[in-house]
C-alpha cells in the first residue's frame, strides 16, 4: 500500500490583486510504504504545498487530481487516517506562554496518547531538562525539536517532516537524521522528509522525489537518481598535467586544468584514462571521480542555476 | 540531542491508532483555556476588583447609631428652620399676585421629607439591598461581560496569532469539530464565569447587609427579581464572550477585534446616538441594557417625532426578550460567519 499517492494534482493560491500563484503543477507522487523518503527541491518547488494539501490544510485546485493519504481519499478520509500520521510543517506551532510539556499534553489530551508517551517523545529530543519551561524561551531549535516531539507523539505510521533541521546546530541536525533513519528502519514508519539539502537527503533516504516548479522531475532510490545524473568528472593529479592533457585529448577525452591537476569531463570508466596514460609512460598520482557530483545533478534535474547564498563547492559564484 | 543516539529503543512502534473523540478534544480545550496566562491574569484581576470594591463599600456605608441619627437630625432641623423663615418672608411679601393668596404664591410650608428625611443627613448612609440589588446585579453583569469580551477575543485570537489551531488539525482534520469545542467550551466558562461573578456580588452584598445594613425590610418580590435579572446577567456574559469570539475569529487578531469593539462602543454608537436616534434600538449596548435591567430600557426620542397625544416625546420599549433574541442573532452570525471562513479556507 503506497503511504502517499498524488495524481495530477494542482494548487494555485489566490493573490489579492494579482494572478493566482502556480505552486503544484499536475503533480505525480508516489510514496511507498516503509523507509525514508526524500523530498527534494528547492525553496519555492512545492515541497510544503505537497504537504499542506496531503494534510487537508489546503484544497487542491478542483478538477481531476487525486489525493490519498495510507489509502484514503484526501480530504473526506483523513479522520480515519490522521490518527496515523505525524506531521512538522514548516515551522513548529505552539502557545508561546505555555511549557513545552504543556504543549504537548493538550495535544495528547485531545488525541488520547498517554502522558508517558508524551515524556517518552520529550526524552526522545532530548527536551527533557527544559520541557517546563516556556516555549517563547525556546531556541529555535528547541522549538524545531519540541515540533518533532508532537509529530512523534502518535506514534505515526507515516511521519511527515517538512525541513527539520532548520534551526538545528549540527549535532542537533545529526541527532535528528539519526533519530529519522532509525525511525524508518523500525518497520512500522514511512518518514517522508522534505528538504532542499542535497546532502541530507542523501545521507539519511532511501528513496527521493525531486520537486522543481510544482511538478515531479524524477523520483526513485536515491542512488539511481542522483547517480544517473551526475557529471562523470575524473579529478586526476599527475607530476606533469599539460603532457598528460594532450594525450588524453589525443584519445578524445575533454579535459580542462583544475588548479595543477586536471579535470577529465563524461568519463565512462576511469580505468581508460590510467590505461591511456600509462600507455604514453605517464603515471597517475591520484585519480578521483567526482561522481556524483550532487549540487550540479540537483541543479541541472531542477533546472535552477545556483543563485545567491552560498554557492555548491567547485561553482564559482 | 544525544539521547538519541544514547537510547536506540526508544520509539517503540505502537500499533494503536489515536483517534480524537468530541469528548477528549473537549476535555483537552478545557485545560487549554484554564492553562493561558491571560485568562488567568483577568480572573485574578476580577478578583482583586471584588475585594477592592467590597472594602470601599464597607468604608463609605455606615449603620448609623443613636449619635449619627441626632447630629442629622439637628441638621435637618436646622435646614428646615431655615426655610421657614424663607416661606414666612414669602408669606409676608406683599408683591404676592391680586388673583392668588400667599398660601398659593409660596407653596406649601417646609417639612423634613421635603428634604428627604433624617437619612439624607448621615455621613454614612446604611446599605440598602433591597434598593440595590438588581442596579448591583445589573452593574456586575456589565463588568463582567466587558471581561468576557476580552476572554472570548483572546480565547481565540491567541489560537491565530500562534496557529496552534492550524496544528490541532493534525489531530483533529474535521474544522467545524475544531471550531465547536473551542466554543462551547467558551460558552461553558463565560456562564460560570456570569455564575460566579453574580454569587459575589450576593457575597458582597450580603457583607454589606450584615456589617453596614440599614433597618428596611426586603420589598416584596425582590428575590425573584433580583435572580431573574441576575440569570438574564449571566446571559449577557455567555453573548459578550461569544460575539467577542466571532468577531475575533473574522479578523483573525485580538488586538484588531478589540480595537473594532472599542470604537463601536465608544465612538460608532455615540454618533448614531446623536445623528440617528431611531437606530438606538440596534445598538448592541442599549440592548445589553434593554436585557439585563430590570423592566427592560425604555428609550425616549428626546429631539424628533411629533409629540405624542398624551404631551409626552415618543417613546420605545426595549424589553429582554427583544434585547436578548437580537443580541443572540449576532453573537450566532458572527460565530457562524468565523467559522465557516475557518471551515472553507486554505490554512498556511
Ligand atoms: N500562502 C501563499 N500564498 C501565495 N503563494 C504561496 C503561498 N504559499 C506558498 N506560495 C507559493 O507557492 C510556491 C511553493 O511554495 P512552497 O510550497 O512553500 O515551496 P517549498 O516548501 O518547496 O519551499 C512558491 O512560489 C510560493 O511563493
Ligand atoms: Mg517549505
Amino acid at each position: 500500500m503506497p503511504a502517499v499517492q498524488l495524481t495530477a494534482v494542482s494548487k494555485s493560491y489566490r493573490r489579492r490583486g494579482r494572478p493566482p500563484q502556480k505552486a503544484l503543477d499536475n503533480l505525480d507522487l508516489l510514496v511507498e510504504s516503509g523507509g525514508v523518503h526524500g523530498f527534494l527541491g528547492p525553496n519555492g518547488s512545492g515541497k510544503t504545498t505537497t504537504i499542506r494539501v496531503l494534510l487537508g490544510l489546503v484544497s487542491a485546485d478542483p478538477g481531476g487530481g487525486e489525493i490519498r493519504l495510507l489509502d484514503q481519499p484526501v480530504p473526506d478520509g483523513l479522520p480515519d487516517v490522521i490518527g496515523s500520521v505525524g506531521a512538522l510543517v514548516e515551522t513548529p506551532l505552539f502557545f508561546p506562554g505555555l511549557s513545552g510539556r504543556l504543549n504537548l499534553q493538550l495535544l495528547a489530551e485531545a488525541a488520547g496518547v498517554s502522558k508517558a508517551r508524551v515524556e517518552e517523545c520529550l526524552e526522545l529530543v532530548d527536551l527533557s531538562g527544559r520541557a517546563d519551561d516556556r516555549f517563547k524561551g525556546y531556541s529555535l531549535g528547541m522549538k524545531q525539536r519540541l515540533g518533532i516531539a508532537a509529530a512523534l507523539l502518535k506514534a505515526p505510521r507515516l511521519l511527515i517532516l517538512d525541513e527539520p533541521s532548520n534551526g538545528l546546530d549540527p549535532a542537533g541536525i545529526r541527532d535528528v537524521r539519526e533519530l529519522i533513519r532509525r525511525l524508518g528502519r523500525d518497520g512500522h514508519t514511512t518518514v517522508l522528509l522534505s528538504s532542499h539539502l542535497l546532502a541530507e537527503i542523501q545521507q539519511v533516504c532511501d528513496s527521493v522525489s525531486i520537486l522543481a516548479r510544482g511538478r515531479c522531475v524524477a523520483s526513485g532510490p536515491v542512488g539511481e537518481v542522483l547517480a544517473s545524473r551526475g557529471s562523470g568528472d575524473v579529478l586526476v593529479q599527475i607530476a606533469d598535467p599539460a603532457a598528460a592533457a594532450a594525450v588524453l585529448q589525443g584519445a578524445g577525452f575533454s579535459v580542462s586544468p583544475a588548479d595543477g591537476a586536471l579535470m577529465v569531463h563524461s568519463v565512462a570508466a576511469p580505468s581508460d584514462i590510467t590505461r591511456v596514460l600509462a600507455g604514453s609512460g605517464l603515471y597517475l598520482e591520484e585519480l578521483r571521480r567526482v561522481t556524483p557530483d550532487l549540487e550540479s545533478a540537483f541543479l541541472a534535474i531542477t533546472g535552477d542555476q545556483p543563485h545567491d547564498g552560498p554557492a555548491a563547492p567547485g561553482i564559482p559564484a | 540531542m544525544s539521547a538519541v543516539v544514547e537510547q536506540p529503543g526508544a520509539p517503540v512502534a505502537q500499533p494503536t491508532v489515536h483517534r480524537a473523540s468530541f469528548g477528549s478534544l473537549l476535555r483537552s480545550e478545557a485545560h487549554r483555556f484554564r492553562s493561558r496566562r491571560f485568562i488567568q491574569l483577568l480572573l485574578v484581576l476580577a478578583v482583586v476588583g471584588w475585594v477592592v470594591s467590597t472594602v470601599i463599600g464597607l468604608l463609605n456605608y455606615g449603620t448609623p447609631d443613636d449619635g449619627d441619627l441626632a447630629d442629622a437630625q439637628a441638621r435637618l432641623d436646622e435646614i428646615v428652620a431655615e426655610q421657614q423663615v424663607f416661606y414666612e418672608e414669602c408669606l409676608e411679601d406683599a408683591n404676592v399676585p391680586d388673583d392668588t393668596t400667599p398660601e398659593e404664591w409660596c407653596g406649601p410650608a417646609p417639612t423634613a421629607d421635603n428634604f428627604g428625611g433624617p437619612e439624607a443627613f448621615l455621613d454614612k448612609a446604611p446599605f440598602d439591598f433591597g434598593e440595590a440589588g438588581t442596579s448591583g446585579a445589573l452593574g456586575v453583569a456589565a463588568l463582567a461581560a466587558a471581561l468576557a469580551v476580552a476572554i472570548g477575543a483572546t480565547w481565540i485570537g491567541a489560537e491565530w496569532s500562534s496557529r496552534t489551531i492550524v496544528a490541532l488539525l493534525f489531530w483533529v482534520p474535521r474544522r467545524l469539530q475544531v471550531m465547536a469545542a473551542k466554543l462551547t467550551v467558551l460558552v461553558a466558562a463565560a456562564a460560570l464565569f456570569g455564575v460566579l461573578t453574580q454569587a459575589a456580588w450576593l457575597a458582597t452584598a450580603g457583607i454589606w447587609e450584615a456589617l453596614v445594613g440599614g433597618p428596611d425590610a426586603l420589598p416584596e418580590n425582590f428575590w425573584s427579581a433580583l435572580l431573574q435579572t441576575q440569570g438574564r446577567g449571566v446571559l449577557l456574559v455567555v453573548l459578550a464572550a461569544v460575539l467577542a469570539f466571532g468577531l475575533t475569529n473574522v479578523v483573525r487578531n485580538t488586538g484588531a477585534a478589540l480595537g473594532i469593539a472599542f470604537v463601536y462602543t465608544a465612538i460608532v454608537e455615540n454618533i448614531l446616538r446623536a445623528l440617528r436616534p431611531h437606530w438606538e434600538p440596534w445598538l448592541l449596548t442599549s440592548n445589553a441594557l434593554g436585557l439585563v435591567q430590570q423592566g427592560g430600557y425604555t428609550i425616549t426620542y428626546w429631539n424628533d417625532g411629533p409629540i405624542g397625544p398624551d404631551g409626552n416625546p415618543p417613546e420605545y420599549y426595549l424589553g429582554p426578550l427583544q434585547a436578548g433574541v437580537y443580541l443572540g442573532l449576532v453573537a450566532v452570525v458572527l460565530a457562524a460567519v468565523g467559522a465557516v471562513l475557518f471551515a472553507k479556507r486554505d490554512l498556511h
